[in-house]
């Protein structure tokens, strides 16, 4: 009855120190997040705002992204279309030929990951370099990112110290954060002096003005399009927004659910091209409009990309991201990529109690904890449910369609109390790994009601 | 058909209900004093101010609270101890090495101590490379929160605007943080 | 007088009679006409959280005729009460069966606050106990307010036990964090299941409870499971016992 990812949360989980020390260190940003949101009385509203908002845009993307493409291309912006990440990568690659880059930098970008973009341009002779300290991390170690706001929430700073002093020739055993940091800051300041272009995500593309908006905390988005005079912008194209105003409310939204701060320390907003460079500004479909098909899951398409909904969820905190088999984790993650791809992701959709804090937690209202108990339905459908759980279901169906048979279960389950443990723990495996089995009473309720014993 | 036309056809086959757009009308957060939220705010995520008092030197006060900057930028006229005029550098990266950087901001953000700048100099660099950046900001010109700062702002008129709010900062090791990654590494506001 | 249908999950009928027992002897004391429709199996919840919703369609239909000619469907679970509220509208509608019975069921707690509203219960039970909110509990019933919304503060759980003569209320620092049985998740990812069930009880047991105590059964046998295996100081009771203590 296991899945990709019971297997993967099985042997995180058994490492007890690491799980822990995960699931406290993400409990305290969900927290950060709820102080942040309790100071702020109209939350709710802005939440419903923000759902209201999105479902506006997301039925206009016609109207909208044309209107954002004009008002773009009028500040001085390049717009590009990709309609899937093979293009989105010939595109990049494209104008970084254009202008004969060698040396790429990038911030964090979520789609940037989806199209696999790094190891395409690598490939091909460019070096790119990620300026997110966490995100850098992760390239100098040769893995992927386990949160996509966090990335290295699963690395210790020994790592991180030893990973120094092998790369940037940190000193022996020093695993200060503060020091760390400012060793990464200099390593990186040189490859922003050196660069000859820069990419960002988008959080926001603001249709009535054509701006492009990133909201960081570290200044190496700001830092990388202030130096080299080429700027790629990347956007799945669910990131526009009708008008500035609507930013009012996102901006109030977005850092306090992601990390529990007020705002973030930058929220740029790119209007035209620097004086001698250029702008480029790619819009990603990738199965994004496909998605507008499917009323049942269309809320996905309001995900701001915050990652509360990894940080409350107790079953992410407990397994890590490298659980998961789609590249992002967690309830948004898992919905992600059943969206994507039923047959290759559907392992995902055991990783959830159904306990539905993400939708609750969610700014933009996504009903993920929904989402999955509809996708659970959908598997038998595309021949994947477990045969196990098959078969179980239809076993207690029919059990439980039959009275006679179930009040003969009920009257005949006492005997499973005095069963010898080892054939009880066989039977029930998975129950018995960490739990006792519950005693079955000598008397049902149904039988007390009809020998007239219950009063 | 170009990608453009394909992904627009795309859009237009999918697309169900089509949602009205909401009113926006936020009953939002409004402060008694702003000056003293703003403030609040700012140091709470890193940052320090400054209220020019009657009669105080604008220029002596940064000097006292800065004596280590040896090299200080700025294109404001009425800065007179920066030792360079940042617009007079032909590129962004000769701005690498300055400690101080002098900007002057539009507006403030009580609810959550972030100033609104839209690029008045050269090089945008100035606001994000310096080890230390002050923002310079009419005391007066505070609004609220981010409902009324987006109202502020004039369309077609900037060409790169950022709100800044704190200095730079990372808690991407195990969640200590740590203030200054890429960009400054303080900032202050001084109010006057 | 308002007729009252008891509606006994499967679980409960099987593993913990007393409960149903309780509820029966609670809602009697209040004054009310209760029934118990014979021959109850399951609401179809296990099947459909598993991914087999279709298998629940006669289960559901059957429930509804069980229970149609009551004014009140009541159950002491506020998960199974919530799966027919939420759901067997939606799996009935696929037959184009009307469902009447999501409309009339409630939980029990939900029940006696809402519509009974009692100002006070011959209830006694001089021991510290910590409130387990169970997650369809808070977030399908709204048996008490979301940890993760800005809403003012309210506990109906909280509200019915301090009726009750000598008990200590507490709730965990997690207050509705999940305890990790959620159905067939439990035996699907029985590692991340068993680790949420630990952490949970050892976040009861911090508040110097000596019961857990919560409107969910199925929560507090797998807290049980647990508290069982590492023997651990603390015990469960359902709400209704409580509160029926002294009947």
């Amino acid at each position: 009855m296991s899945t990709k990812h019971s297997i993967a949360a099985a042997k995180f989980v058994a490492n007890k120190k690491q799980a822990a020390w995960h699931n406290e260190t993400l409990w305290m940003v969900r927290a950060k997040r709820d102080k942040m949101s309790k100071d702020i009385p109209e939350w709710e509203q802005l939440r419903d705002l923000a759902c209201n908002i999105k479902l506006y845009s997301n039925s206009h993307l016609e109207e909208l992204l044309q209107e954002f493409e004009k008002n773009a291309t009028a500040n001085g912006a390049i717009v590009h279309w990709a309609k899937d990440a093979k293009e989105h990568n010939e595109i990049v690659l494209g104008i970084l030929r254009d202008h004969d880059v060698k040396h790429f930098v990038k911030s964090k970008s979520m789609l940037a990951e989806e199209c696999e973009l790094n190891p395409f341009l690598i490939e091909k002779g460019i070096e790119v370099v990620e300026t997110d300290l966490g995100e850098r991390i992760l390239q100098l170690m040769d893995v992927p990112p386990s949160h996509i706001v966090l990335p290295a929430i699963h690395i210790k700073r020994e790592q991180v110290g030893e990973l120094f002093e092998e790369k940037l020739g940190t000193e022996k055993g020093n695993s200060d954060p503060t020091y760390l940091t400012r060793a990464a800051r200099k390593h990186l300041r040189d490859k922003f002096l050196n660069a000859e272009a820069s990419m960002t995500g988008a959080n926001f593309a603001v249709a009535s003005t054509g701006d492009i908006v990133v909201c960081t905390n570290e200044g190496n988005a700001d830092m990388g399009t202030s130096c080299p005079k080429i700027h790629i912008a990347i956007m799945g194209m669910e990131k526009i927004v009708p008008d500035q105003e609507s930013l009012g409310v996102f901006t109030r939204l977005l850092a306090r659910s992601a990390t529990g701060q007020p705002v973030t320390s930058y929220t740029s907003h790119y209007r035209k091209p620097r004086e001698g460079g250029e702008f480029h500004i790619i819009i990603v479909d990738n199965g994004r409009s496909k998605i507008l098909g499917q009323p049942d899951h269309i809320k996905t398409l309001n995900c701001i990309r915050c990652g509360a909904c990894m940080n409350t969820c107790p079953v992410y905190r407990r397994s890590g991201g490298y659980s998961y088999t789609y590249f992002i984790p967690g309830p948004i993650g898992i919905n992600l990529g059943m969206l994507y791809s039923a047959t290759e992701y559907f392992d995902n959709l055991s990783a959830c109690s159904l306990c539905l804090s993400c939708s609750h937690v969610c700014p933009v209202k996504v009903d993920l904890g929904e989402q999955i108990y509809r996708w659970r339905q959908e598997m038998d459908k595309i021949g994947k449910a477990s045969k196990e759980k098959k078969v179980m279901s239809a076993g207690m169906k029919f059990l439980m369609e039959r009275p006679i048979l179930f009040n003969s279960a009920l009257w005949m389950s006492p005997v499973v109390n005095v069963l010898p443990r080892f054939i009880k723990y066989n039977f029930l495996n998975e129950w018995g790994k960490g739990r006792e089995l519950p005693e079955f009473a000598k008397e049902s309720f149904n039988e007390m009601w009809k020998k007239n014993k219950v009063k | 058909m170009n990608s453009k036309e394909l992904i627009l056809e795309s859009i237009r086959k999918h697309t169900q209900t089509k949602y009205e757009k909401p009113e926006l009308s936020v009953d939002a957060i409004t402060y008694p004093d702003k000056q003293a939220k703003f403030c609040e705010m700012l140091q709470f995520v890193g940052g320090e101010f400054l209220i020019l008092k009657e009669g105080e030197n604008l220029n002596e006060m940064i000097m006292r609270l800065n004596p280590e900057a040896k090299r200080i930028g700025s294109t404001l006229s009425y800065i007179t101890c920066n030792t360079f005029n940042p617009d007079e550098l032909e590129n962004s990266t000769e701005l690498n090495g300055t400690d101080l950087a002098i900007v002057e901001g539009l507006f403030g953000v009580a609810e959550n101590g972030a100033v609104w700048m839209d690029q008045n100099v050269k090089h945008k660099a100035l606001y994000f490379i310096s080890e230390k950046l002050i923002i310079v900001l009419d005391k007066n010109k505070l609004v609220n929160n981010m409902h009324e700062a987006y109202r502020q702002m004039e369309i077609g008129q900037y060409g790169f605007g950022v709100f800044i709010s704190g200095p730079s900062k990372t808690a991407d090791i195990e969640q200590a943080l740590v203030i200054g990654a890429h960009g400054p590494k303080g900032l202050m506001v001084i109010l006057k | 007088m308002m007729k009252i249908g008891l509606f006994i999950p499967c679980y409960i009928n099987a593993i913990y009679p007393q409960v149903g027992v309780a509820s029966y002897r609670l809602l009697k004391s209040l004054g009310l006409e209760v029934d118990y429709p014979l021959d109850q199996t399951c609401c179809g919840q296990p099947m459909a959280n598993g991914g087999f919703e279709g298998e629940a369609l006669q289960l559901a239909k059957r429930f509804d005729n069980l229970f149609k000619d009551y004014d009140y469907i009541v159950g002491p679970s506020a998960s199974c009460v919530a799966f027919v509220k939420e759901n067997h509208a939606g799996i009935l509608a696929k037959e184009h069966h009307e469902c009447t019975s999501s409309g009339k069921i409630y939980d029990i707690c939900e029940f006696i606050h809402d519509v009974v509203k009692p100002t006070k219960l011959n209830a006694k039970f001089p021991h510290k106990v910590s409130i387990h909110n169970s997650c369809h509990g808070v977030r399908e019933l709204y048996l008490s307010s979301s940890s993760e919304m800005n809403v003012p503060y309210y506990s109906k759980l909280r509200d019915l036990l301090s009726l009750v003569e000598g008990v200590e209320i507490f709730e965990p620092s997690h207050v509705d964090e999940c305890c990790g049985f959620g159905g067939m998740f439990a035996i699907e990812e029985p590692e991340i299941s068993v680790c949420m069930g630990q952490d949970k009880v050892k976040d009861h047991i911090e508040t110097g409870a000596e019961y857990i105590t919560g409107a969910d059964s199925s929560c507090l046998m797998h807290m049980e499971g647990v508290i069982k295996r590492e023997k651990l100081p603390i015990k469960t009771i359902h709400i209704v016992e409580i509160l029926a203590s002294q009947l």
